[in-house]
């Protein structure tokens, strides 16, 4: 009993939660108490009536169970508020920042130039038993030629713009993922709503098939079925509480930082429509950051090809410097240029390579334009679907099942209407509510995707900005 | 001396004059013979045979003529002709002598029937009216009967009863081709018959939606003993779906039931004085059900069927008659017992309208149905803990816990003459196929049917209480107190 007890608190917790109808859920126990323990009078023969059943029980949401604890101190947010708190917070924009950052100290340091070395040389020591013609110290210096440098940290400076791309795609990921569990929590309490309304009209449900029964007019399995349906309306209205208390951590988790339970406020219906689907994708192709960094990564494959051009042209490598000769006791002096000779690597396969790339590169703006298109086909349907559905139901289906419920209940007032068909008409009412309240969560989410360039993923790690297998395979960065 | 005493006391005098004037009449036969008076009524009496035509009685003797009433003249001489029909809340089809013939028009056409106040229901009938208006003749009489179609579907008219020539008798295809929309079939033919009879479309369905009106013979030798009443109901079911306004003749269960096309309460009383001779002609054009009918507080001879006239050795005295579909059944009785009387058929389920089930709010405590109409959006909770200690009887609840009446129905439904001064509740009983026989005294009849005087509810039945019951035992019906009815 204590377990029922409880169970019947937690079915009260989430409506507490969203607010509203309180009252039916929570005094189920004591209805259940009086039902069958009135005062030491039997309202029915007991030996006949099966019980009404037990609240579920044997698990407990606990958080779920300490929202109800403390009803007063139930926190509510809105999605700006968790938009600013996700920015701060959410791990993957952070990575994002660091992605630029990497880059950026990959461009500083494929920009150095290279320093000069210094060396002790000893030549031909012992020669006539001196210590050496030479003894001194040498300077060596590269001289970089063809602007490599330049062109290598260009290069990585154009990859730091891809990432720059890439990190706005990811504060789209994290912002779009907000914006949909938000959007699944508000669903998710309006829904608990619903299924308390349903619940009531299962308990409703029950209460007249026992009436039914105490006329002759229905027999113990018509209890028994009353019973069923009244326990699986208990646990559908569990499970809108279980998909609440779900929704509401996956938004704590896209946010990054642990907030206590409670309630989001927002509404679920959309200000207005979203273009043409040809204005959309036309919108994708302009300014998706996916796009985007496709392009400026291939701006930046044309640097890397550049770059690799000019990698046979050989470097000025300068030595010299003083030294003592033992041999005729006189200082002296060494010097010595060198170059590569370009005979056989004129770096022709990594710049055939970094053809590829730009090519794949040119190749993989396509991809994306076109998987944008593949996704935006199935944003827009969904999007489309759900908001003919949702508007349909608004303008349509909703006032008609409330008009059919008003009237049966007039009809009913009037004594025209049996109680069962007006219950059957409320039944109605309120899960084409609830079908409606998906409806619109669809829409709302469909619409934050293709307002968000369809990105998703708020917690998925940062992308670089380029994909495994691509010519930075070379330790140096060039 | 009380008003029935008065009365009796004027009621003698009168049968001392005019058997006087018998006297006299007797002694000049020749001019007796010549000039009959065509106006004077012919000598009633109080008492025959130990039967009174005032207080409840039987007779000292079955086999007199005078038992039950059963040769109990009324107050009308037959020689003043066949009291004219009185079919309530229906009209007589007026007609024009043309090239010897009773000229009728008949429309079948779609109206609209008030069953009760605000039930306004779609169904069949003829000129507006469903039952359609009485066509009303005298045997002899030659009819011709212009039937213009108004219906959007073809229809004919058949004489129920009547022994006629073959290509009159509105059989659809079989003795005539159907009459299409807009055009009209002109039926011509001698009534030989005498009695009660009706007419109605030959198409089943428009039968089942209400296509029916009176046929009344009178004869040409006015029956004897004479009657003051001769009233006309007709009984009809309909299944009309819960709201819903449009009859289903589809159907084969009945949810609505009328008299001459309306429901109780809002069925018309029959107002008769004190002492009358009533006649009362029950026609059944039900589709699918007979209905017993029982006359509360009186004894009536059955003393005709749709197809003629008992003989009088054949009549059958009796308080319930079960009449079948599409037959007709007269009744004849003294109007000895005054009061309200329940008049009707006496099936349970029929005693009221579009039945439901009694569950749900109407029968648990602190609940109404308006709380459910105020907020659609969230419905009240359940009140599972019911104290109503009725739960502990398995049965419970079996009265019928009814709608409300709108105070614009009630206003309606005490608006007649006909139901003044009767109990202020008296409409919470007369439900369906239900109505009520007053019987009134001649100064509370006149007060209620003859002059626009306010009449409490509750007066006329108190009065009648004082002058023939017992005052000491009546309890008043509670004022306002009509929690609803059950329809």
């Amino acid at each position: 009993m204590k377990r029922s007890f409880a169970r019947s608190k937690l079915l009260a917790a989430v409506v507490l939660v969203v607010g509203g109808t309180h009252a039916s859920a929570q005094d189920l126990s004591i209805r259940q108490d009086s039902m069958g323990n009135s005062a030491g009078r039997h309202v029915l023969p007991p030996r006949d009536l099966p019980p009404l059943p037990e609240m579920p029980s044997g698990f407990i949401d606990n958080d779920l169970a300490a929202a109800d604890s403390s009803p007063h101190a139930i926190a509510s947010y809105t999605l700006d508020e968790l938009l600013c708190l996700a920015a701060a917070n959410n791990p993957t924009i952070r990575q994002a920042r660091l992605q630029i950052g990497g880059e950026t100290a990959k461009a500083l340091q494929a920009g150095l130039y290279p320093n000069p070395v210094l060396m002790y040389v000893g030549e031909k020591i012992n020669s006539d038993g001196t210590a050496g013609e030479f003894q001194g110290f040498e300077v060596q210096q590269r001289f970089v030629t063809a602007h490599k440098l330049q062109l290598s940290r260009l290069k990585y400076c154009q990859r730091a713009r891809v990432s720059e791309h890439l990190a706005v795609a990811q504060q789209f990921r994290v912002s779009n993922d907000i914006q949909r569990h938000f959007y699944q929590v508000l669903a998710a309490m309006e829904r608990v709503n619903l299924q308390s309304e349903l619940l009531k009209t299962a308990e409703d449900g029950s209460v007249t098939s026992r009436e039914l029964y105490n006329q002759g007019q229905t027999n113990l399995p018509g209890i028994h079925r009353a019973n069923v349906e009244l326990q699986q309306r208990r646990l559908a209205l569990l499970n809108a509480q279980n998909e609440f208390a779900e929704a509401f951590r996956q938004l704590t988790s896209i946010v990054g930082c642990t907030l206590p339970m409670g309630r989001v406020e927002g509404s679920l219906r959309p200000d207005e429509t979203i273009p043409s689907f040809e204005t959309v994708y036309a919108g994708l192709i302009q300014d998706s950051p996916e796009v985007l960094a496709a392009r400026a990564k291939l701006v930046a494959d044309q640097t890397t090809l550049q770059r690799e051009s000019v990698q046979w042209v050989p470097d000025i490598v300068v030595t010299g410097g003083p030294g003592y000769n033992f041999t005729n006791n006189d200082p002296v002096y060494n010097a010595a240029v060198q170059m590569e000779l370009p005979i056989y690597d004129r770096n022709q396969g990594t710049i055939l390579q970094a053809r590829r790339d730009l090519q794949r590169q040119q190749a993989e703006i396509h991809r994306v334009e076109l998987q944008l298109r593949e996704r935006l086909a199935m944003a827009y349907r969904m999007y489309a679907t759900a908001l003919q559905h949702a508007t349909e139901y608004e303008r349509v289906i909703i006032p008609e099942r409330e008009v059919a419920y008003r009237e049966l209940l007039e009809g009913y007032r009037d004594n025209r209407v049996d109680w069962p068909d007006v219950l059957h008409a409320q039944g109605e009412y309120f899960a084409a509510r609830l079908q409606q309240v998906d409806q619109f969560r669809d829409v709302r989410i469909q619409e934050v995707m293709i307002d968000g360039f369809l990105l998703e993923g708020g917690l998925m790690a940062a992308k670089g900005p380029t994909p495994p297998g691509h010519i930075d395979a070379v330790a140096k960065p060039r | 001396m009380s008003q029935p005493e008065r009365r009796r006391h004027f009621l003698k005098a009168g049968s001392i004059a005019a058997a006087a004037g018998l006297v006299g009449n007797w002694m000049r036969s020749d001019a007796a013979a010549q000039a009959p008076a065509r106006t004077s009524h012919p000598p009633v009496r109080d008492e025959y045979d130990g039967f009174s035509r005032f207080k409840p009685s039987r007779g000292n003797d079955p086999d007199s003529d005078y038992y039950l009433g059963k040769m109990i003249p009324g107050f009308r001489s037959t020689a003043d002709g066949p009291a004219p029909l009185e079919a309530p809340d229906l009209e007589r089809l007026p007609w024009k002598m043309v090239r010897g013939a009773k000229e009728f028009h008949l429309v079948p056409m779609a109206v609209e029937r008030e069953f009760l106040p605000g039930y306004k229901m779609n169904v069949y009938g003829f000129n507006g009216s469903m039952p359609g208006p009485t066509i009303e003749v005298t045997q002899g009489d030659r009819v011709r009967i212009v039937v213009t179609n108004e219906l959007p579907e073809q229809t004919t008219t058949h004489w129920h009863g009547f022994e006629l020539p073959v290509q009159y008798d509105g059989s659809e295809t079989l003795t005539q081709n159907p009459i299409e929309p807009g055009a009209s079939f002109v039926y011509e033919f001698d009534v030989h018959e005498e009695g009660t009879y009706f007419y109605h479309s030959h198409v089943p369905m428009q039968e089942a939606f209400g296509s029916v009106g009176w046929f009344i013979v009178h004869p040409k030798k006015v029956f004897d003993p004479p009657v003051d009443r001769d009233f006309g109901l007709i009984f009809q079911n309909f299944f009309i779906d819960s709201n819903q306004n449009i009859a289903d003749s589809w159907q084969m269960d009945w949810n609505w039931h009328t008299i001459n096309g309306r429901s109780g309460p809002y069925t018309t009383p029959l107002v008769v004085k004190h002492g009358e001779r009533v006649r009362v002609r029950i026609m059944d054009f039900s589709p699918m059900q007979h209905h017993p009918v029982h006359l509360h507080g009186h004894t009536f001879w059955v003393t005709g069927h749709e197809g003629a006239r008992i003989p009088k050795s054949a009549w059958v005295p009796r308080n319930t008659e079960l009449i079948g579909i599409a037959q007709a059944t007269d009744f004849e009785f003294i109007a000895n017992n005054p009061g309200d009387w329940m008049f009707h058929c006496h099936m349970v389920h029929h005693m009221m309208n579009h039945m439901t089930r009694q569950v749900g709010p109407r029968i648990r405590q602190d609940s109404s149905v308006d709380s459910y109409l105020a907020n659609l959006a969230s419905r009240p909770a359940v009140d599972a803990v019911r104290t109503d200690p009725g739960f502990a009887t398995p049965g419970y609840p079996q009265e019928m816990k009814s709608m409300k009446m709108p105070e614009a129905m009630m206003k309606t439904i005490w608006n007649r003459r006909e139901v003044q001064g009767m109990r202020a509740t008296w409409p919470m009983s007369v439900m369906g196929l239900m109505t009520t026989l007053r019987v009134l005294p001649d100064d509370l009849y006149h007060r209620v049917m003859e002059t626009d005087a306010e009449i409490p509810p509750g007066s006329i039945f108190e009065e009648i209480v004082n002058r023939f019951g017992n005052p000491a035992d009546y309890q008043p019906a509670k004022m306002g107190g009509m929690p609803g009815m059950k329809m």
